[in-house]
């Protein structure tokens, strides 16, 4: 697969690279992350059989002495390169003093190599090799990382790339990042925190004076009657994140925001970034001011390209944009959390050294009614707020802008939704009462933003999908949650509280309907099958993570037709620990 | 103390049911492992100065330890007045068990015992039942009835609301009502509200963990406590200041 270099990408490197020092390029990036892209640097390549070795070790992080896992030496760990049609081999090896996996996140493969202590496998003991072996049946932008304890929070994870057949990269160049969160605290320590003290990371709360400057703003009516809203509730309209920057340096491809992870690109070439969210807990929004982006695949899987200045990435999700930088000038590739408590840049750039302006942070967004699922019983609050007025349904469908108008509007399926009666019990802390399709709007901070934002609304499939059969069952599962006591479930039951998995009939294609009775937003992932989001386009767009946002209802289709059992589960790692996890049983 | 150790013996077997819900050979661990944890709060930790000039050392404190429906807790409330050669006063000491009934409540039953550290004999033991958690509004409360050997039932109130200054300093109100639904002579405590505290603490968090505070408070005997209290020649009503910790482990 290594081929010879172009003469014209030859002359590039060497005016590109001349005032660094190969040492310094060692420096700020890691192996599979050399600036100029793709092909370039020591990626590992797919003929061979790929050796990957585990080890906890210190290593400089934003400056600081950490102490990561990582994988052949790098957190995260290598890009690893693979040939859609070859026959992957990846030899793990336990490094660490405990148990440890690696998962392959979205790969559709054999249930045994699917990398999940306790469902795929007995996990890998220390000192062990662990043999993943399997066909390569798909192409596009993957990651991969541990499936045991918190492992992933210490960095356990890296890029996976498979390149189409042909080889064709769509592009002239292609740069891979990922995005992490990393804090110098033990993850179980996050994780005790965030079990015994509601909001310890949450900086961003409402204070007295924010109350007193609403009631200046609309009077003290107006306000108490928000207020009392969420008051009542017991929740807070800035949850927005659980874990955020107050302990966590997010990271480009391992690289803090003094470091500047660069990205090269020669003036009118076109640009594939695979960005890849391989946090544990954050959201990010990601954006290039100066730079529009085309998105081209979802979830590693081709779409329909749709132009846009911002995209939200949720947790475990992958988006492919391409970007035809000019002009002989930086970029900054810049990556928001979602809660606006910190950032992470990079610079996409003609020579190392160079940089753009960095924006600043946004206001601290603010959740609206439709959160509560009050959209449309809550008429009179419409005008309570920005944030409220903006996330109302109604007026999410007429959303003005080149990206919504004259496109079909996927409409709110009306699929009859059941909460238990008397709701999900004291795991649940709230129902959502008129659970809606929010698929049209681009999440909480980005209602306002005046640009366009992707919504899962614009995806379409690049190309329908093998099986065209209608449903033949419905499958529902609601998000439930508990903040106060950081309880974590599916229909009010955690893991270790059920007694089965949920069983799917090999062969058949169903529907699984989620509907989001919680406050946050949560990206849920299936493992060894694909999703089919019903967005009202056709050829749907296929996800293995989906986010669902505060009261909304999603439904997705799933061909059913990889036996064995597999992973259900919040990607949000701690919400994972707390029980937000369920085996899918195909047989 | 035979109630204690049946809620406690309930309480651990919910804890300790290994349910199964994946798939897994016998010797796979479990993909998700149930989590417990605990927790040791001095939710008050503080020196009072009475308007009498009198100092006392007062704490708040409990201690929990379990999974998200089921767990220990251990509770005490007391103070010890400097100077006055008297020996330190429990206000509480309760160990109980708790489940959570709802999103945000705890129901709670144990046993536990107050008055004086030095006496036994000038101690009241009783059986506890508290309604924990955070009621509408965010109101943190803990509610509850004992009963004595004597069966002598007496019931109180306690609640905290936390005003957000910024987002690491809190003015925090907070109401104490005490009542007995019997007579008690024996411990002072006339049927009715015997008494009602109200204090105003502003706490500063130096860490989640750890936060210091100063504040204010006032407290009133009620009706026919109120009496006995003025026939006995003392003052039913008292203010005094106070600078504390809040603080958890």
């Amino acid at each position: 697969m290594r081929t010879s270099l172009p003469q014209g990408r030859r002359q590039f490197i060497k005016s590109a690279l001349g005032t660094a020092s190969a040492l310094t390029l060692a420096k700020i990036a890691p192996a599979w992350a050399y600036p100029t892209g793709r092909s370039y640097g020591d990626v590992i390549h797919a003929d061979q059989a790929v050796d990957l070795v585990i080890r906890r070790e210190n290593q400089t992080i934003a400056g600081l002495s950490g102490r990561p896992i990582t994988i052949n030496g790098s957190m995260p760990g290598p890009l690893i390169r693979l040939k859609e049609g070859q026959r992957a081999r990846l030899n793990v090896t336990n490094g660490l003093n405990e148990d440890t996996s690696i998962h392959w996140h979205g790969i559709i493969l054999p249930e045994n190599m699917d990398g999940v202590p306790g469902v795929s496998f007995p996990g890998i003991k220390p000192g062990e090799t662990f043999h993943y072996e399997y066909e390569v049946q798909q192409n596009g932008t993957y990651w991969y990382h541990s499936h045991s304890g918190l492992q992933e929070q210490l960095g356990h994870l890296g890029p996976l790339v498979i390149d189409s057949a042909d080889g064709d990269i769509g592009a002239d160049r292609e740069h891979v990042i990922i995005l992490s969160d990393w804090t110098f605290e033990d993850p179980y320590e996050v994780f005790r925190n965030l079990t015994v003290a509601e909001g310890y990371y949450n900086y961003q709360q409402r204070t007295l004076g924010d109350t007193l400057a609403d009631i200046r703003r609309q009077g003290i009516a107006k306000t108490w009657e928000e207020r009392a809203m969420w008051n009542r509730m017991r929740m807070s309209a800035r949850d927005i994140l659980d874990v955020t920057g107050s302990t966590y340096t997010y990271l480009i491809n391992g690289r803090d925001n003094a470091t500047n992870w660069t990205a090269l690109y020669k003036p009118g070439e076109q640009v594939r970034l695979r960005v890849i969210n391989g946090s544990a807990m954050s959201f990010f929004d990601f954006r290039i001011p100066g730079l529009e982006m085309t998105v081209v695949s979802a979830d590693g899987q081709p779409v329909k390209p749709v132009t846009v200045d911002e995209f939200r990435i949720g947790v475990a999700e992958t988006y492919d944009v391409i970007v035809t930088p000019q002009g002989n000038r930086p970029y900054t590739l810049f990556a928001e959390s979602m809660d606006r408590s910190g950032y992470v840049r990079g610079t996409l750039a003609t020579q190392l050294g160079q940089a753009a302006p960095v924006p600043e942070l946004r206001p601290v967004p603010e959740r609206g009614m439709a959160a509560m699922g009050m959209s449309h019983a809550m008429g009179d609050m419409q005008s309570s707020g920005s944030e409220s007025s903006m996330e109302d349904h109604a007026a999410m469908s007429h959303r003005p802008g080149p990206m919504t108008s004259g496109r079909q509007r996927p409409s709110a399926p009306d699929l009859g939704i059941q909460h238990a009666p008397g709701g999900h019990g004291p795991a649940a802390a709230m129902i959502a009462r008129n659970p809606v399709s929010r698929l049209n709007e681009p999440g909480v901070g980005l209602e306002d933003v005046g640009h366009r934002v992707l919504v899962y609304g614009d995806l379409v499939g690049a190309h329908p999908w093998p099986d065209e059969r209608e449903p033949a069952r419905n499958i529902e599962l609601h998000l439930t949650g508990n903040m106060e006591k950081y309880m974590w479930s599916f229909d009010g039951e955690k893991y270790s509280e059920v007694d089965g998995p949920v069983a799917f009939r090999h062969g058949e294609r169903l529907r699984l309907i989620m509907v989001n009775d919680t406050m946050m937003d949560h990206p849920i992932h299936l493992h060894g099958m694909w999703m089919e989001l019903e967005n009202g386009h056709y050829p749907r767009p296929r996800k293995h993570t989906i986010s669902l946002k505060p009261s909304e209802v999603v439904s997705l289709q799933i061909s059913a037709d990889a036996l064995g059992s597999w992973a259900f589960h919040c990607h949000l790692l701690y919400h994972m620990k707390a029980g937000m996890f369920r085996v899918v049983n195909v047989s | 103390m035979r109630t204690l150790k049946m809620l406690m013996s309930l309480s651990l077997a919910g804890m300790s049911v290994p349910l199964f819900a994946g798939h897994a050979e016998d010797n796979w661990p479990e993909p998700i492992k149930a989590y417990r944890t605990g927790q040791l709060l001095f939710d008050r930790l503080e020196i009072t100065r009475t308007e009498n000039d009198e100092n006392l050392i007062v704490w708040d404190m409990l201690a929990w330890y379990g999974g998200d429906r089921n767990r220990i807790y251990f509770k005490s409330e007391g103070e010890n007045r400097s100077d006055d050669g008297e020996p330190t006063e429990l206000e509480s000491v309760e160990l109980l068990a708790s489940r959570l009934i709802a999103p945000f409540w705890e129901i709670q039953g144990g046993a536990g015992t107050r008055g004086s550290v030095a006496s036994g004999a000038e101690r009241e033991n009783y059986l506890v039942f508290s309604l924990f958690g955070m009621a509408p509004y965010r109101l943190e409360m803990d509610n509850s009835i004992t009963v004595n050997e004597d069966g002598d039932i007496a019931a109180s109130i306690e609640a905290e609301y936390d005003i957000r200054l910024s987002q690491v300093s809190y003015l925090q109100p907070r109401l104490e009502v005490e009542a007995a639904l019997t007579d008690a002579e024996e411990y002072d405590r006339p049927s009715g509200f015997n008494n009602v505290r109200v204090g105003l603490r502003y706490r500063y968090e130096l860490s989640r963990e750890f936060a210091p505070y100063i504040g204010v408070y006032w407290s009133r005997a009620l009706s026919d406590k109120a009496e006995q209290i003025r026939a006995q020649g003392g003052d039913e009503s008292e203010i005094g200041v106070v600078v504390g910790v809040r603080m958890w482990f």
